[in-house]
């Protein structure tokens, strides 16, 4: 585990552990949960007009 | 008063940052490309007379009106994010680009009004079309400009100048070493991501309706964003090559980390991603070519060999130089770093592979586009060449969020310390460089 926290360096400080590949799975779910969901609610706005 | 070091509960704030940034861009970047895209389409549309340029270009204009306040909340939330987060390193660019940021406040100003007012006035300016049409080029001209503002301050972190002198400050520190082949990356980058995206969601229409006419347009939807997606994405591997160069040249342990050190697996993602984009869309051409008004069974034969040497050459840039993977998740296999494996150097086979996919790129699009010109027979596209589009859609998506990824970890080094601006302000906020351009902030930032 600590060698793939290395891997994705996602410490604040240089200091990856546990956290940080935990923190790195919810940025990348974040990322994707926002753009997928504001699109679509894009979409639903506009699909009537 | 002192400037207090908050932090963000679960998630830390670097995340923080990182999520509002990527979200933003990827509506960003979707928002410049679609511009220009909509208003050659509308241009290309009033040349014509043909009504699927119209119809595209307006229906593309109103979805970018309501994604203008999505992309633009995610902006206004990461610049909150950033002040409060990371105060002294917000200070800092504000000291170094004041003008660079207010230029983009107001091209982004410029961008929206000129924007809304492009789709309001779409009736309003019928019989006067030349104009209405300088308006879609005129917003994403000011799109344009916003983001090469911004992109000055993103090369900066990574490659600032050294600074000597006021002048400095201001032309070196805009004018980096990796400023303009940024920007010509992100430029032609737009095209392709929003081209690609309109392609899937073209496709994605194409397989839910029932309406031999909206089979026809959405049909259509779907070539015509592949030639922007595919046409532009082509170019980069060259424009990329440049600006890695830069990297090199003013970043060496930067670009050492992402192309030979530990985040080098993020390239190896890359020529991934891009494989699967150059393939789905030689795919796409070779069966589009069954359709054509006229047939062209030569073409199509040559565009089945294209696809042939497109996977040899996506082939040549998967194979990894050595099998030391991943090593940090044990990923090594036989002796790792000492067994190399045959056909996966840099040089000379990723540069052939990379020239060759360019070379075959622009031939197999040549050919398509010869094609396109004498006309296609709309709404016959089979189910699965509407998945090969869906497939870019998505992986270009990936291949953004990548890039960014990217970008910014090389940055990091080896976090020992990790740098918000490269060897110039650590990712505490420390002040380290004789030669930084935030010097003479120091003693104000720390009393």
């Amino acid at each position: 585990m600590i060698e793939l926290a290395l891997l994705l360096q996602a410490g604040t400080t240089g200091n990856p552990n546990a956290i940080g590949v935990f923190r790195f799975f919810v940025g990348v779910f974040l990322v994707f949960t926002i753009y997928s969901s504001f699109l679509g609610f894009t979409y639903w706005i506009s699909k009537d007009e | 008063m002192p400037i207090g070091n908050l932090d963000v509960p679960v998630i830390g704030k670097n995340v923080v940052i990182a999520v509002l940034v990527q979200s933003h861009i990827l509506f960003a970047a979707f928002i410049i490309g679609a511009v220009l895209i909509a208003a050659t389409s509308e241009y290309l549309g009033m040349v014509t007379k043909q009504n699927n340029y119209e119809r595209f270009a307006r229906n593309l204009a109103r979805f970018v009106v309501l994604l203008f306040a999505s992309g633009a909340a995610l902006a206004i939330t990461f610049v909150l994010a950033l002040v409060t987060l990371f105060p002294v390193f917000f200070s800092i660019l504000q000291n170094i680009f004041f003008w660079v940021f207010l230029v983009e406040a107001f091209m982004f100003l410029g961008q929206i009004i000129i924007v809304y007012a492009w789709y309001n006035v779409w009736d309003k300016l019928a019989y006067r079309k030349s104009l209405h049409v300088v308006f879609g080029f005129v917003a994403g001209f000011f799109g344009l400009m916003a983001m090469t503002m911004i992109d000055a301050v993103a090369s900066f972190m990574l490659t600032p100048a050294e600074v000597e002198s006021q002048a400095d400050l201001v032309a070196r520190s805009f004018l980096n070493q990796t400023m303009v082949p940024l920007n010509m990356h992100r430029f032609i980058g737009n095209f392709s991501y929003a081209g690609f995206l309109i392609a899937g969601w073209g496709a994605w229409r194409y397989l839910r309706t029932t309406r031999e006419e909206e089979r026809e347009y959405y049909d259509w939807m779907g070539h015509f964003g592949l030639i922007w997606g595919f046409g532009f994405l082509i170019m980069q591997p060259v424009i990329g090559y440049g600006y890695l160069k830069g990297i090199r040249e003013s970043a060496p342990e930067g670009f050492n980390v992402i192309m030979l050190g530990d985040k080098s697996w993020v390239f190896n993602l890359l020529v991934i991603w891009i494989a699967i984009m150059t393939i789905a869309s030689t795919a796409y051409f070779v069966h589009k070519l069954r359709f054509t008004v006229k047939p062209m069974e030569t073409l199509r034969k040559l565009a089945v060999g294209a696809l042939g040497f497109t996977a040899l050459f996506t082939v040549l840039n998967i194979i990894p130089n050595d099998l030391d993977l991943i090593p940090q998740i044990g990923l090594v296999f036989l002796q790792g770093e000492g067994t190399e494996v045959p056909l996966g150097s840099m040089y000379p086979w990723k540069y052939i592979g990379l020239i060759g996919l360019m070379i075959v790129g622009f031939f197999v699009i040549a050919l398509y586009l010869r094609a396109t010109a004498t006309g296609f027979h709309w709404g016959r596209a089979s189910r699965w060449s509407q998945y090969a589009l869906m497939a870019c859609a998505v992986t270009v998506v990936l291949t953004m969020v990548t890039m960014g990824y990217t970008r910014e970890t090389a940055r990091r080094v080896d976090n020992d310390p990790g740098f918000l601006i490269y060897e110039c302000v650590t990712l505490d906020q420390k002040i380290v460089g004789k030669n930084c351009p935030a010097h003479p902030i120091t003693e104000g930032a720390s009393e």
